[in-house]
């Protein structure tokens, strides 16, 4: 069985000869290569080389395309910040007044630097691998994209007092999430990875959820293939519900501390449940300890024919050793 | 109207997101009562209870902002009001608050603030993005107990290191003391001091604990 027909398989429920797995491998990708991040999140190539690595040395049966919000932030007028060993990060949103909501537009994704990278990594990730992995490809809900653009205080402060405002801005944002998920699925990806940060009860409230959920429906209906909602790096089961009814929704990340038997409850019994082994805190972790945390996870979801081992939250982060994931990777490949 | 009712109604108000009639509503209160009985007994121990409820992920950070957002309505109004004024106790002290030089992420700033003000702290906020030198000229104009300064990154928490120097070369070491906080610090404590910082606390509703440590230091 292949990595892509594993996934296929857990998606329609049928058995599979393991238990299938993926990790947030993006910026552990320069960590192989010995790449600074700063080239490595500039360079389709040498991102490209960094996943090559990733499958030589773990081999998920997702691969991820490039995962880094704060470049789809570019894109749009936001200044970036770059750390050694660390993903770049917004330094200055490109809105800092309300007023300046008028100067949102679309980014052109011809003439766009990190708009290229996202598309160039999936194209070379595609062109070797799309007969045997499923690729994930992550991309910022566009209900969650202002609050980098204008900062969270700014986009919370618009959703609960400028109704004007955020229609005008969650138009933006979901045509620009339409057009890029479409140009995703094109160029190869399996399906788009959608990480709801700010879309959570731990940011926003019942009522501001209500509000946004007409505008989810509308961005994902137009969208042409499946889509898996990511647990981003905070708690998402109070709202997993109505994600899992949104269109195209297959799949649900949840947050390591989250109950998977309380997301099947709430949820329908064909949505895939992914997670939730925390990925930053892979680091902290002996390679005993993240065994142990791996085998309770799989011995939970070991009758699940909809679920896929996950790491959930951000990225592994760059400094963690090969063994340690090395180690849970064995462990999931031997578990029976 | 019993006092817990008051805080059903305003609680019920605020996730609801009718900003505007929760204020009026305190206002209503405070003149048929006063304004120090709304403040003591209604506005704040509600902010208490829900930083606590928000610290354990019962309530959305949006619910920390409202509250937030009424309670420095609200303070406004009360300020205007001569019979609060006059009965005003004495505050703790006096605190300079802002983000430092770089820094745009003002929300954990402005909770801060509203903290610290219900804990009874004079809050003068100069916003985001403060050079080192602002921060030095209003703690000297304001007289000020505490600069309490917020970074969320490695690269602008460093920053913080010029406002350190400031105080020294202004010859305040003994009369202000430094806190920091943000993100960066509840990942990397150790940068506390490295960067020159007298205390920092872990979340905005610890926030008043630090200032009342940092005021009993400077006592001593």
């Amino acid at each position: 069985m292949t990595s892509l027909e594993r996934i296929m398989c857990t998606l329609t429920g049928e058995p599979t000869d393991c238990m299938p797995f993926t990790m947030l491998l993006s910026l552990y990708g320069a960590s192989l290569i010995k790449c600074k991040t700063s080239e490595y999140y500039r360079s389709p190539q040498m991102w490209f080389e960094g996943q090559e690595a990733v499958v030589e040395h773990f081999n998920p049966d997702i691969l991820i395309s490039p995962f880094s919000f704060p470049l789809e932030a570019e894109a749009f007028g936001s200044e970036l910040i770059f750390l050694d060993k660390y993903a770049p990060n917004v330094r200055k949103p490109m809105i800092t007044k309300l007023s300046q909501t008028n100067l949102l537009v679309e980014p052109d994704f011809d003439t766009s630097d990190a708009i290229q990278f996202f598309l160039q990594g999936i194209s070379n990730l595609s062109r070797k691998y799309k007969h045997t992995h499923a690729i994930g490809s992550p991309i910022h809900a566009p209900t969650d994209l202002p609050a980098l653009l204008m900062g969270m205080e700014m986009w919370i402060d618009t959703l609960l007092f400028h109704p004007q405002e955020t229609d005008r801005i969650m138009r933006i944002t979901s045509d620009h999430f339409v057009k890029m998920g479409n140009e995703f699925l094109n160029r190869g990806a399996t399906f788009l990875v959608v990480p709801v940060n700010f879309t959570t009860p731990m940011i926003i409230t019942e009522k501001i959820f209500s509000n946004l959920i007409p505008y989810l429906t509308e961005a994902f209906s137009r969208i042409n293939g499946p889509i898996v909602i990511h647990n981003g790096g905070a708690k998402i089961l109070g709202f997993a519900d109505r994600f899992a009814k949104l269109p195209n929704v297959i799949a649900i990340v949840l947050e390591p501390t989250e109950k998977f038997e309380e997301a099947r409850s709430i949820t329908n019994h064909n949505i895939v449940l992914m997670g939730n082994f925390d990925g930053p805190d892979f680091v902290n972790m002996s390679e005993e300890k993240a065994i142990s945390k791996c085998v309770k996870i799989l011995d939970n979801r070991k009758h699940d024919p909809h679920f896929i081992f996950a790491t959930s939250n951000a990225d592994i982060p760059y400094q963690t050793p090969v063994q340690t994931i090395k180690a849970v990777v064995n462990t999931i490949r031997n578990y029976k | 109207m019993e006092i817990t009712e008051k805080q059903k109604i305003l609680a019920e108000l605020i996730s609801e997101g009718e900003k505007d009639s929760a204020v009026k509503m305190l206002t209503d209160w405070a003149y048929e009562t006063t304004f120090k009985e709304v403040i003591f007994n209604v506005l704040e121990p509600m902010l208490v209870h829900w930083g606590k409820l928000w610290m354990q992920g019962k309530l959305s950070l949006a619910h920390g902002y409202l509250s937030g957002k009424v309670a420095e309505e609200f303070y406004l109004i009360a300020s205007t009001d001569e019979t609060f004024r006059t009965n005003k106790s004495e505050t703790k002290g006096t605190i300079i608050l802002g983000n430092i030089e770089d820094d745009f992420h003002p929300l954990g700033r402005r909770l801060v603030g509203i903290y610290a003000q219900a804990a009874g702290w004079n809050i003068i906020d100069l916003g985001s993005d403060i050079p080192a030198e602002q921060f030095i000229e209003q703690a000297i104009a304001h007289r000020a107990d505490i600069i309490a300064i917020s970074a969320m990154m490695f690269t602008t928490a460093k920053n913080i290191i010029k406002v350190r120097q400031g105080i020294e070369q202004a010859g305040l070491s003994e009369k202000v003391k430094m806190a920091v906080g943000g993100a960066v610090f509840k990942l990397r404590p150790e940068l506390v001091g490295e960067i020159g910082g007298d205390g920092t606390a872990d979340t905005a509703i610890n926030a008043p604990e630090l200032f009342d440590r940092l005021m009993k230091m400077k006592q001593k």
